[in-house]
């Protein structure tokens, strides 16, 4: 609460300050403006082509190149007539997306043995200035796909062992490279699949989902699709060419009598099958199946025979082939099963039916539409003529399960991650299980000044060496940026969880956040806050004269981190480069995640604030940090006030005001939780029957009733 | 599209000429009511396109793409560049005992085509053309072409009566014997992506894979297809008019081994050497597929048999070029 008076000469300085702050904020955006001028822009635009030279680097050895086609698009590459190998773009291929959620787009070329020949960024929005890494890196670490196998894909790991099939990720860019392996291998399977160089995988296909459906039902939704041909059909495409179907005099006269109806459908879906062949029939063959096998039902009447009598001796259906994409797939005995009566309320009684198993290993992919083709076959003079008669299948809509086109990072991406870093994941627990207990048993942990203080310091100095230098997990308020941006647009777990640590250490802040606000995350586990701390100690330790602001002063500055948070923000919505640029004001990168390995203007800014928190302590933390402020915003809800008052304070006493380290307690003696750093200071002093005016007032009335109890004279001076 | 691709001479002929002659299409169809779309890409080595009139741009791409998944399926049985096609197969084993389809019926046409030609058209003449191939390789200025003796040998070897391809099985009869395709496979994958696209429902479609196939409703204007002056390539030498019918062009000059031309792939099988008589043929027939095998045997027989070949084969009309630049024209 503010006091009257104060508030009379605040009003007196306000203007001033408010200017003071302007000009800060301006000059801050300016700096964002500038970096953002000065950015790096990879991005190439245009969607479907790919430029030659960089077809050529993505495939070397190609004379030349087609177009950009089928689905998923590809192009292919040539040497002189023969195709060897594809070309693709990866966001056209999975949609893949960077750190950032947006399009993340690299060229990659696949030669027909699904190794890659080749990779190139051709755009992408990763935040690099901020973690420090250049185009120039991601490029490089693109160009070590060349000659992996897209059959096994690699692991991207921050440390690669030697041996094993790894790939080092680019020093701090781990989830950018993670995705960018992801992009190349994902696309490059997609590609793989489809062009028949890969061996396709389970398509999501509804095989499950079963209602009674009688055969009119079947034909009438296209799970089962028809051929209907007469005489006059069959006849017509021998005729042209000079040939006749049936020796003369020996076909029947009729141009209309029917000779073929054929009916043919998937029969692996339980809808299309079991409604056809009965339940237990159809259990028994589904059971039977690999993953992937599918059945291919067949059912005719009429003159015309679709299986013919030649596969009795030589094991192969002459009349009829499947042919699909660009496989044709030949049909023999050892595919066929002989079905004797069909199930479906209303089928017809069929002169010859079949069902026919195409197995997983041959690349049937019964998503996509296929083709049953009846061959017909004529005499002239001059030989025999063959036609072919296709029925064309495509599996309808409501058995194409909703999987999702394959966008983002796979699914098992971050799981992948998690067991890389299980050390490390195991350690950050146990440090957050001590700062839980230290939170819960603050009374205790405050009682004892030793032992308090070797926590703290213990702890910030794991904080700083392990937490910051070791694993880089920097909470930046780039994380905040990026989440309210996923928020606005595709919002997805999987991206967060792909760097553990920062993931594990959000959710902390966040419970922390709602029970006692930002400091426990701002006070024990933000790296350059233990670092500016600890440096500052040893400024005290060796006689460096501490400044303390005034507090009106000090009240006046606050708003500066607010104002660069919500700079910050609103920048983003509209560009978040430059807000990452913007975000610069963190000296987080170059002091902790780079560890000063950086160009003189960083470490020039790096060094002022840490110069400035040698005199004032915690001097970037108290009036900068973008961080501090959109972690102390939604701090407000905070349900818990556990950091014990007296009276007294404020009034009769304000110790622990001037010895706060961040200076939030207020002269009248409440702590403010926007600002503090819930490093237990003032519990220390709470407890300290040294310190604590009212502790030492008591302490001396014992001592003097103990004094007179003993009828001692005991004298401590006052 | 950016398309790097060397145009094969081969290809160059056909695709050219229509290039030049399409705008005319266009212009004479002017009362077209859909727009036309037009795919570009490549197949068969060779750029390819697809002309189609029809309102809805998303069928049309969709239906597109299902036919440049049957040029790549169909590529793989008949390819003489691909390693593990069928015909490959066939080539270095002698046979082949589960053919496709595809194979079956094109291989049972050639025969066909062969008898219908008087061995005029012969699809077993690839021993020819990899002596020639090879000989020039080395000697690329010689003016006599590879020894008589040698010549002889391979012409030995063509004989389409030796392919046997009854009961579901293909086998050439003769150690050494090779097929080639290339005078009628593209013929018939352009009848095959035709076929698809008439499936599907469309009118008013020019296929161009090569040898050119027009779909039409009864009534609609003629396509009219610009004919390459064989030995000024820069030129036209007219328009054929093409309607619901199929277009093949055959000239050696498209492939020549030698300089001067005189050597090229389209092989007389009667003397093994390169058929003299005509500079190019061009041939009408209802499929593409005939066209294309009468185009190659016209080529080879002369004019003196147009009459005789178009009658058979079932052809509606042919349009050679001599060596002297003359040009004959026959009509059924």
């Amino acid at each position: 609460m503010a006091q009257p008076q104060r508030r009379r000469t605040n009003r007196l300085r306000a203007p001033r300050l408010r200017g003071i702050a302007a000009v800060i904020f301006a000059a801050a955006v300016a700096a964002a403006g500038i970096l953002g001028l000065s950015s790096v822009s990879t991005a190439e635009t245009g969607t479907g082509q790919i430029e030659p030279p960089v077809l050529d680097r993505v495939f070397p050895g190609a004379t030349h190149f087609g177009t950009m086609e089928g689905a998923p698009p590809a192009l292919r590459a040539y040497r002189d007539r023969e195709v060897i190998g594809y070309v693709f773009r990866s966001h056209a291929v999975v949609r893949s997306v960077g750190l950032s959620g947006k399009t993340l787009d690299i060229a990659v070329g696949m030669d027909l043995g699904g190794v890659i020949t080749g990779a190139e960024i051709l755009e992408h929005h990763e935040p690099i200035l901020a973690i420090g890494v250049s185009s120039e890196d991601l490029a490089a670490f693109a160009s070590k796909f060349k000659g992996l196998d897209a059959r096994d894909p690699v692991r991207v790991m921050r440390r690669a062992p030697k041996h094993g099939n790894a790939l080092d990720a680019v020093g701090g860019a781990t989830i950018s490279s993670l995705l960018m392996a992801d992009a190349i291998f994902q696309s490059a399977i997609a590609v793989g699949q489809s062009r028949g160089i890969l061996e396709a995988g389970l398509s999501g296909i509804d095989l499950t989902g079963f209602e009674e459906a009688g055969w009119d039902a079947l034909v009438a939704d296209g799970s089962l699709q028809e051929l209907h041909l007469t005489l006059a059909d069959a006849v017509r495409p021998l005729d042209d060419r000079g040939a006749r179907l049936y020796p003369h005099g020996a076909g029947p006269d009729d141009p209309g009598v029917r000779f073929i109806d054929l009916v043919a459908g998937l029969a692996t879906p339980a809808r299309i099958g079991r409604n056809l062949l009965g339940a237990r029939s159809f259990n028994r063959l589904a059971g039977a199946l690999a993953p992937g096998d599918h059945l291919i039902f067949a059912a005719a009447n009429g003159l015309y025979s679709f299986k013919g009598t030649a596969y009795v001796k030589t094991g192969r259906f002459e009349r009829i082939q499947i042919t699909q994409d660009t496989k044709t797939f030949q049909l023999t005995r050892n595919d066929h099963m002989r079905v004797d009566r069909l199930r479906a309320d209303g089928a017809p009684e069929f002169r010859e039916m079949a069902l026919f198993v195409l197995r997983h290993d041959r690349g049937f992919d019964a998503a996509r539409p296929w083709r049953l083709e009846l061959m017909v076959q004529g005499e002239s003079d001059a030989g025999p003529v063959l036609a072919v008669h296709p029925l064309s299948y495509a599996l309808p809509d409501r058995y194409l399960a909703a999987v999702a086109p394959a966008t983002g990072p796979s699914q098992d991406l971050w799981r992948g991650v998690w067991l890389d870093r299980l050390p490390d994941v195991i350690v950050l627990f146990a440090m957050l299980l001590i700062l839980g207990a230290i939170f819960f048993l603050q009374d205790l942990v405050a009682r004892r000044r030793t032992l308090y203080k070797a926590l703290r310091y213990g702890f910030l100095v794991v904080t700083l060496f392990w937490l910051g230098w070791y694993t880089a997990a920097q909470l930046t308020v780039l994380n905040v940026l990026t989440f309210a941006g996923a928020l606005r647009t595709e919002f997805r777990w999987d991206f967060f969880l792909l760097e553990p640590l920062i993931f594990i250490l959000w959710s902390f802040t966040a419970v922390a956040l709602l029970f006692g606000g930002r400091g426990a995350f701002c006070g024990w586990l933000c790296p350059f806050g233990a670092l500016q701390e600890l440096l500052n100690r040893i400024a005290r330790a060796v006689k460096v004269p501490q400044v303390r602001l005034p507090f009106t002063l000090h009240e006046r500055l606050w708003p500066i981190k607010y104002i660069a948070f919500l700079g910050l923000f609103a920048v983003s919505l509209g560009a978040i480069d430059i807000a990452y640029k913007g975000a610069e004001i963190e000296p987080f990168k170059t002091a902790i995640v780079m560890r000063f390995a950086r160009e003189w203007p960083f470490l020039l800014y790096v060094g002022a604030l840490l110069g400035a928190g040698l005199i004032v302590e915690r001097a970037f933390c108290r009036y900068l940090c973008p961080l501090g402020a959109a972690l102390a915003i939604p701090a407000r809800i905070r349900m818990f006030e556990w950091l014990k008052r007296r009276w007294h304070c404020g009034r009769q006493c304000s110790i622990c005001a001037t010895k706060c380290p961040v200076q939030a307690i207020h002269p009248n003696g409440t702590i403010n939780p926007n600002e503090c750093i819930y490093c237990l200071n003032c519990q220390t002093l709470y407890f300290d029957d040294e310190t604590c005016p009212p502790l030492i007032e008591r302490r001396k009335r014992r001592e003097m009733r103990s004094d007179t109890v003993a009828g001692e004279a005991a004298h401590n001076g006052g | 599209m950016k398309v790097n691709a060397p145009l094969t001479r081969r290809r160059a002929l056909t695709v050219l000429a229509a290039a030049a002659g399409l705008p005319l299409a266009g212009v004479s169809r002017t009362a077209a009511r859909a727009p036309e779309l037009e795919w570009r890409g490549e197949a068969l080595g060779g750029p390819a396109r697809i002309v189609i009139r029809h309102p809805d741009r998303h069928r049309v791409q969709r239906i597109v793409e299902h036919c440049v998944g049957e040029i790549d399926r169909l590529e793989a049985v008949f390819s003489l560049y691909r390693p593990h096609s069928e015909l490959t197969q066939l080539n270095a084993e002698g046979r082949l005992a589960a053919p496709s389809h595809d194979l079956r019926l094109v291989m049972a046409e050639a025969r066909r085509f062969g008898a219908l030609s008087g061995s005029a058209f012969d699809v077993t003449v690839q021993p020819l053309w990899q002596l020639y191939s090879r000989h020039f390789a080395r000697h690329p200025a010689d003016r006599e072409g590879p020894a008589q003796r040698r010549v002889a040998r391979a012409a030995g070897l063509a004989d389409y009566r030796n392919i046997d391809c009854d009961n579901g099985r293909i086998a050439l009869s003769r150690r050494g014997m090779a097929v080639t395709l290339n005078g009628i496979a593209q013929g018939y994958i352009t009848d095959r992506i035709a076929d698809l696209l008439r499936d599907a429902g469309m009118t008013g479609v020019l296929v161009d894979l090569g040898e050119i196939r027009a779909l039409d409703a009864p009534g609609d204007a003629p396509w009219r297809i610009g004919i390459e002056d064989p030995r000024d390539r820069s030129r036209m030498i007219g328009t054929l008019p093409l309607q619901g019918a199929a277009l093949a062009t055959s000239g050696g000059y498209g492939m020549p081994f030698d300089p001067d031309g005189r050597f090229h792939h389209l092989f007389d099988p009667a003397t093994g050497r390169s058929a003299g008589q005509c500079l190019s043929a061009s041939a009408v027939a209802p499929y593409a597929m005939t066209a294309d095998a009468l185009a190659t045997a016209l080529a080879v027989a002369g004019p003196g048999r147009s009459h005789g070949l178009l009658t058979a084969f079932g052809g509606s009309h042919a349009r050679l070029t001599l060596r002297d630049g003359t040009v004959v024209e026959d009509t059924l």
